[in-house]
């Protein structure tokens, strides 16, 4: 244990230690506090990571601990670690209160974030230490290590500042109060107008289709008219609005329509971090999977 | 088409897939490729009926994923016959394709025309086929380890391992596409991305499972029986994910990725 170079073992017990520490962290200040994350902290966090990645990578040489991250043992005890936290979080319920004490709020559960975010920091380190030793070659390899650290990153860190709220507008009524998900009563700086509420129906009267004609007036003096269905959100002022509910007793003479408005500024990057994955798992299957035809030589 | 006609398609598709895995054995290989792709079409031109009649793509109950996933086995396979010329390979996807078309002919879980608004997305196709497709190599990569741990009686060569890699590697690129053709539907329809409904999270599980037998198998290439042992716990949690989830105490409930119900 402990003998140089690393292996799997040394892997583990670190992936111990972290939930050791987290479990202290728990202990002591209650589960993590995603609403603290909202800007400008997520920036901030960022900024530190990134900041700690290229310490990290600087110091390699001299910290031990450092460069093994940097390499595979790292990443396969990660993955187990992450692995088997996320499997219990798909074994218990989860829900917003109660259930099991901790590990039914898994995503607020500190050994929980902290071997994910111990995940990413050895797939930023890898990243690093192929972009280096660049060649042609490693662009797979970096595609898929950079693009899943961006998504993951970006989606944890953006999470505290997406707004979700939900706006219930009658007939020839503008609405531009909404409410949010704690139930507070939030301006977006859009209103709508209902024009028509329609469902379309199957022969056999399963609904077919749900859909609001609306206008949407923002406060810097847009004007848009367009039809909202599922599946088909509009977008404005970087605001997706989505068709969300009507009133079920009332069916197509329902007198309002419900709506949910979705902002997420960190969209763009969690949406480049995807398409990095996407190309990535394109190379996977085109370029890093074993070659055939070659082996066959050999044997 | 009706699902009444299923039994004949699914019969002269089983047969030619049979005589397929068949002319393998006898090494014939252009009678090979010949049946095994009639039988493909015949299989195909089912799907396309229903798809037709039913005025949807067939992608929604369970029992209409079971039929792509019929379909997609012998292509898996023959594609690995194409690549490695492995005698057994389409043996195997035959009989595995058999069961599903069985546990399909039992238990139809076809429905009505109606597709819930939901589902009415250009994503719909795409993210389910890629799936399907996935599982498919996923479930020859598992067949391999099973092999390979348990009856093979030689000793394992590198070229077995690789066509398990390969296997895996393939089919990972698709589990990827499928998860994330997902996400990005998923913004479209349900306001997120991602937001770890039981589903998803058993996605993710499953995601990471075959990451880790990837990673393991490059810094460890000569525990391949360990590796093996991943592969076989990657399977269960995809088969978890696919439908084990509907028995799940913990996701009861919970999951908006429920289409069944009428």
């Amino acid at each position: 244990m402990w003998v140089k170079p690393w292996k799997l073992a040394e892997g583990f017990l670190i992936g111990g230690g972290l939930l050791a520490v987290g479990l202290a962290l728990q202990l002591s200040m209650g589960p993590v506090r995603w609403s603290l994350f909202a800007t400008p902290v997520n920036w901030m966090m960022l900024a530190l990571l990134l900041g700690a990645l290229v310490l990290m990578f600087l110091l390699r040489k001299r910290v031990y601990a450092f460069e093994w991250m940097m390499h595979g043992q790292a990443a396969v005890a990660s993955l187990a670690w992450a692995l088997g936290i996320t499997l219990v979080m798909g074994l218990l319920p989860q829900t917003r209160q109660g259930g099991v004490p901790w590990l039914s709020q898994m995503l607020s559960f500190w050994p929980f974030v902290l071997i994910w975010t111990w995940m990413m920091v050895i797939s930023g380190l890898a990243t690093f230490n192929h972009l280096l030793r660049f060649k042609l070659s490693e662009i797979p390899f970096l595609l898929n290590h950079l693009g899943v650290f961006v998504a993951i990153v970006t989606a944890t860190l953006g999470s505290a500042d997406v707004q979700k709220l939900q706006m219930t507008v009658s007939y020839e009524n503008p609405e531009w109060r909404a409410l949010s998900d704690d139930d507070a009563v939030v301006e977006p700086g859009l209103a709508i107008e209902l024009h028509q509420f329609t469902i379309d129906y199957y022969e056999d009267m399963t609904p077919k289709r749900f859909a609001s004609d609306i206008s949407v007036y923002t406060e810097d003096g847009k004007n848009l008219r367009g039809t909202v269905e599922v599946n088909k959100p509009l977008n404005v002022n970087g605001w997706k609005i989505y068709q969300y509910g009507y009133d079920n007793t009332m069916g197509s003479k329902s007198p309002y329509s419900v709506f949910m408005l979705v902002k997420d500024p960190w969209l763009p990057a969690v949406y480049t971090g995807i398409f990095l994955m996407l190309a990535g798992a394109l190379c996977l299957m085109l370029f890093m999977a074993p070659k055939p035809v070659k082996k066959e030589e050999k044997v | 088409m009706s699902w009444n006609l299923f039994v004949w398609f699914a019969l002269g598709a089983v047969i030619c897939w049979a005589l397929g895995a068949f002319f393998a054995w006898k090494e014939q290989k252009a009678k090979v490729y010949l049946f095994t792709f009639l039988g493909l079409a015949i299989f195909f031109a089912f799907i396309l009926g229903m798809w037709i009649s039913l005025e949807r793509p067939p992608l929604r109950t369970m029992g209409e994923t079971r039929l792509w996933y019929s379909f997609f086995l012998p292509l898996a396979g023959i594609i690995v016959y194409s690549r490695w010329r492995y005698k057994w390979i389409l043996s195997f996807s035959t009989v595995l394709s058999l069961v599903f078309i069985c546990v399909n002919l039992f238990k139809p879980g076809i429905h009505s025309k109606s597709l819930m608004p939901a589902l009415q997305s250009p994503w719909f196709a795409p993210h389910v086929i890629v799936y399907m497709f996935s599982y498919a190599l996923l479930g020859a990569a598992t067949l391999m380890a099973v092999y390979l741990l348990f009856f093979r009686k030689r000793k394992t060569t590198e070229v077995e391992l690789d066509l398990t890699d390969n296997l895996v590697y393939v089919g990972l690129a698709f589990l990827t596409f499928g998860m994330l053709m997902g996400a990005l539907w998923a913004k479209e329809a349900w306001g997120h991305y991602w937001a770890w409904d039981p589903k998803e999270t058993w996605a993710a599980i499953t995601w990471l499972c075959y990451l880790l037998y990837m990673h393991f198998r490059r810094i460890n290439p000569k525990e391949w029986r360990k590796a093996c042992w991943i592969l076989l716990l990657a399977f269960v949690c995809l088969q978890i994910c696919w439908w084990g989830i509907n028995y799940l105490p913990s996701a009861q409930g919970l999951s908006i990725h429920t289409y069944n119900v009428k």
